[in-house]
């Protein structure tokens, strides 16, 4: 008796791991995605404002993005991590970090970076953007609604305001 | 008659012999009762020893500690003196054209360095021969030597910094028998037991050919123990000679393999195997024995290394490479004889690794406690997570953000800087501390503790609760920014002479450093100038209260009491508590904790823990901006204005002085746009010292930042905060364009309400100007 019910859990365990194994959602069906760099990069209409990357930053960017790809948030903070010992005050750098924080629903750090990215960087075009919806996007689940709405205003006027130097 | 005396002498005969039979008989029984009897159950519990141990066998692992790697990219700030110090510290070793992980080889600003395999907290990285050249401003190009290609990013094998030892004092590195070069297998066979891979654990003749010798020689010149023997020597069996314990040791040795195979036999004897001591811990195995004298991974021996370690086995101390190298090489070249007899090795072979030097480095690959100060932050940080025998025993690998190089020059400034100080007539029983920390990252580069930086003991930077003084007041100040509607900068206040009743109801008059006081002065000046009067004055009319939540909000807990001579720094902190707050500040309020370890590992490399960088932002950062900016006013203008010449560069820094009452303490912090440091130079027994903030912590301070790479502190304001044209006296909004107006930053609201006549005059034609392009359309 304890027995045959003692298999049903483990077939049920089993069952529900395979339901929650770590497959990561399809890149167009990510949060991040959809709220954050689609509708920025649709805003800005391709404007960038950031300064190039050393070839060093480059590659670990890269394989930050592969990692985040295979859904391996982690491995791409730890290379994003690395990448910020070399360029610790890097507005993009910063901002991917705070794209995986989200990912890992870590909203608190997804937000510190995306503040950081903000006051260091541009503060305009596509970064400009990215930014603000990433501190909507955690905002709205820290459970502060008005802040988020209130976010997703200011990623409207990235575009709005003229670049100091242009 | 003779037939039958004959018969009854042949009966007689045959009782005697059945007596004797029958007392034989009655003997053997006994003799096997007693075999029975004792010698089963010590068989058996020996057997029982030998399973148990050898089954159970689990080895108390130090575990080790690393410093953070080097990375190595073009355009990487780095000069020939850092990148040799970081070569020093991972154990490289100088040698041309050899092609040896764990060497280097240079020529003016190029560097042949071939990099050992190592696993890092997030990948392995393989052996790479790497060819770096340094320019004026650093590494200008990484190429790999195989191929030739251009690399953009590389990293260097950490130095290991420290161990963190078992309390039995064994130190030892697990290898598996896979990773044991085949060189080291065979040849500790041809050296030590021929026989081994045939004998039951005994090798007779062995014993033999060992007995002959020694009555030959006239005295024991040759042991018969085989491997198994030396082990169960090893694992059960003190050092005395008596008959029973060879009995027991050649009894062990069968029963030990009986029961495992060769293999498994060879893998517990290469890591138990004694070859050495640091200080009161063995060094055990072949693996650990590999880092200590030559700072290099088993698997990457050369040929006369492993000679070398074989040839110790027959005495670690006799042989020791360090203390008797002739007797060493001796050896070696005897070991490395047998492995060209025995075909291990060609003659020519062997003739070129005999003349090669013992190449052990010259001190060991983690000496004793090299970085006292710095690992007994990393062990405070970890036992807030590990228990102490984890810590001690299950071989966890601990990746810390030490900087090698950075605490090199750490440790020249503060002795150097001391030996300047006692030239100048200051005592000579002064301590001194030093942190060294990244700005962004709260990451630790390095930590000086002591005067003598390599003594352990009191660490004062992490446990010297001392009087900050003035270190304190631009958080005063920082709280009068926030109140943008009141003060900015240049806002005239007073410093005039103040009397203050106190907690215990004594007046309380502070005084100026010059006994002087100024009237009015701007905000900003009294700030450079460090002014008593003026900050207790600001510092009464906004809250004493709101200074302790300061310091509260930028990460530093402790109990402050919110009464007046707080506002001059009669607050207890440790250097280390300094740089947490000042952290705050330099990361244009960014809170980080300032950590030591980034991850912890098993021996096996899976990733434990790790302790990744966390921010908070703080609500008033275009404040904190602004009072960046009047930090660095500081140097140029204020107590710290000798700064930039003991520097001896053009770089723009931040900073504070500290003074504490008949100059007890001596503080600076100060920073560049990447880097901070907190110093404080004073007496252990707290008395006076004559030492004030620039003439001793600032020193030291300016001997360190001479040669770190440093870049200007950003003056960049956030939103909210701006750099606009006023004029002075009386203040006023101004334009770039009119005489006399200078820049200043202001939190947004700050700025002065009226307008310059200059900018009055502008605005209007700008208005005609609107008009006249309006109707000219």
């Amino acid at each position: 008796m304890i027995d045959s019910r003692f298999w049903w859990v483990v077939l049920l365990g089993l069952l529900l791991s395979a339901c929650t194994s770590p497959q990561p959602a399809p890149v167009e069906e990510r949060e991040v995605t959809r709220r954050v760099r689609a509708p920025a990069s649709e805003e800005s209409a391709g404007v960038q404002v950031y300064p190039l990357q050393n070839p060093a930053v480059v590659q670990l960017m890269e394989q930050a993005d592969d990692a985040e790809r295979s859904g391996d948030y982690a491995t791409a903070a730890v290379l994003l991590e690395r990448a910020l010992r070399i360029r610790p005050r890097d507005p993009e750098i910063l901002q991917h970090m705070a794209e995986v924080k989200l990912q890992m629903d870590d909203f608190e750090q997804a937000l510190s970076f995306a503040v950081r990215s903000y006051d260091i960087g541009p503060r305009v075009g596509e970064i400009c953007a990215r930014n603000w919806r990433t501190i909507s996007v955690a905002r709205d689940h820290l459970g502060d609604a008005g802040g988020s709405l209130e976010a997703e205003q200011r990623a409207g006027q990235c575009m709005n305001t003229r670049p100091p130097s242009l | 008659m003779k037939k039958a005396t004959r018969k009854r002498k042949a009966k007689a005969k045959a009782r005697k012999r059945g007596a004797l039979r029958a007392a034989v008989w009655r003997f053997s029984l006994f003799l096997s009762g007693v075999v029975l009897g004792v010698g089963i159950p010590w068989l058996a519990w020996l057997d029982y020893r030998v399973t148990d141990e050898f089954e159970g066998r689990k080895w108390d692992l130090p575990s080790r500690v690393y410093a953070r790697p080097l990375s190595i990219y073009p355009g990487r700030a780095l000069t020939a003196q850092d990148l040799l110090s970081e070569l020093d510290a991972s154990g490289y070793r100088q040698l041309s054209g050899a092609g040896v992980a764990g060497t280097y080889d240079r020529s003016g600003g190029q560097f042949r360095v071939h990099r050992r395999s190592f696993t890092f907290d997030d990948a392995l990285e393989p052996a790479l021969e790497l060819e770096i050249q340094l320019g004026a401003a650093g590494v200008t190009s990484v190429r790999r030597l195989d191929t030739g290609e251009a690399i953009d990013l590389e990293r260097l094998d950490p130095a290991e910094i420290a161990s963190i030892y078992p309390l039995h004092e064994e130190d030892r590195t697990l290898v598996s028998i896979a990773q044991v070069p085949d060189l080291l297998i065979t040849g500790l066979q041809a050296v030590e037991d021929r026989q081994f891979k045939h004998h039951p654990g005994i090798d007779l003749r062995g014993i033999g050919r060992a007995l002959l010798a020694n009555i030959r020689a006239g005295k024991a010149v040759q042991g018969g123990s085989t491997l198994t023997q030396q082990l169960v020597k090893n694992y059960f069996l003190s050092s005395e000679r008596t008959l029973v314990r060879k009995l027991n040791e050649a009894a062990m040795s069968l029963l030990l393999e009986w029961h495992y195979d060769k293999p498994e036999i060879l893998e517990a004897y290469i890591n138990e195997v004694y070859l050495g001591q640091q200080g009161s811990h063995g060094i055990h195995g072949f693996a650990r024995a590999s880092e200590f004298y030559f700072a290099t991974p088993l698997a990457q021996l050369q040929p006369h290394q492993v000679a070398l370690l074989v040839g110790m086995v027959k005495g670690a101390s006799l042989y020791n490479p360090r203390r008797n190298p002739e007797r060493a090489l001796e050896r070696r070249n005897q070991v490395l004889e047998v492995f060209a007899e025995t075909g291990l090795l060609t003659a020519t072979a062997k003739e070129q690794w005999q003349q090669r030097p013992l190449d052990v480095t010259r001190r060991p690959g983690a000496s004793a406690n090299r970085y006292p100060a710095f690992v007994e932050l990393v062990k405070r940080q970890l036992r807030k997570v590990y228990r102490e025998e984890d810590l001690r025993n299950r071989g966890l690998r601990i990746f810390t953000t030490l900087s090698p190089s950075d605490q090199a020059r750490a440790e020249v400034a503060v002795k150097s800087g001391m030996g300047d100080l006692a030239a100048r007539g200051l005592p000579e029983s002064l301590q001194a501390a030093m942190v060294l920390a990244d700005v962004s990252s709260g990451e630790i580069r390095a930590l000086v503790g002591d005067a003598s930086p390599g003594r352990a003991g009191f660490n004062r930077a992490l446990d010297a609760r001392r009087q900050v003084g003035s270190v304190i007041k631009p958080l005063v100040y920082l709280v009068a920014l926030e109140h943008d509607s009141d003060f900015n900068l240049l806002t005239p206040i007073e410093d005039e002479p103040i009397q203050l009743r106190q907690p215990d109801g004594s007046l309380w008059a502070p005084k100026n450093y010059d006994g002087k006081s100024r009237g009015s002065v701007r905000l900003v000046d009294a700030l450079t100038g460090s002014l008593n009067l003026a900050t207790v004055r600001l510092g009464m009319r906004l809250g004493v209260q709101h200074l302790v939540a300061k310091l509260e909000q930028l990460g530093v807990e402790v109990d402050v009491e919110p009464v007046p001579a707080t506002l001059l720094g009669a607050v207890e902190l440790t250097p280390m508590e300094v740089a947490q707050a000042y952290q705050s500040i330099a990361a244009g309020g960014f809170t980080v904790p300032l950590r030591s370890v980034t991850a912890v590992q098993t021996p096996e490399g899976r990733t434990l823990q790790r302790y990744p960088l966390r921010m908070l932002p703080l609500e008033r950062r275009d404040a904190i901006a602004v009072l960046n900016y009047a930090l660095t006013r500081v140097v140029t203008e204020g107590t710290a204005r000798n700064l930039p010449q003991l520097m001896g560069r053009d770089v723009r820094v931040a900073g504070k002085t500290g003074t504490t009452n008949e100059r007890r303490d001596s503080w600076f912090v100060g920073y560049s746009r990447d880097r901070l440091a907190v110093t404080w130079v004073g007496r252990d027994d707290n008395g006076p010292a004559g030492v004030t903030g620039s003439n001793a912590a600032m020193r030291l301070w300016a001997r360190l930042f001479s040669g770190l790479p440093a870049e200007s502190v950003s003056l960049d304001m956030p939103e909210g905060a701006y750099w606009t044209w006023v004029e002075l006296d009386p203040d006023a909004r101004s334009d770039a364009s009119c005489e006399g107006a200078v820049q200043w930053p202001f939190v947004s609201g700050s700025e002065p309400k009226s307008e310059s006549p200059c900018l009055a005059r502008l605005e209007r034609s700008e208005r005609k100007s609107f008009w006249r392009k309006w109707f000219d359309r």
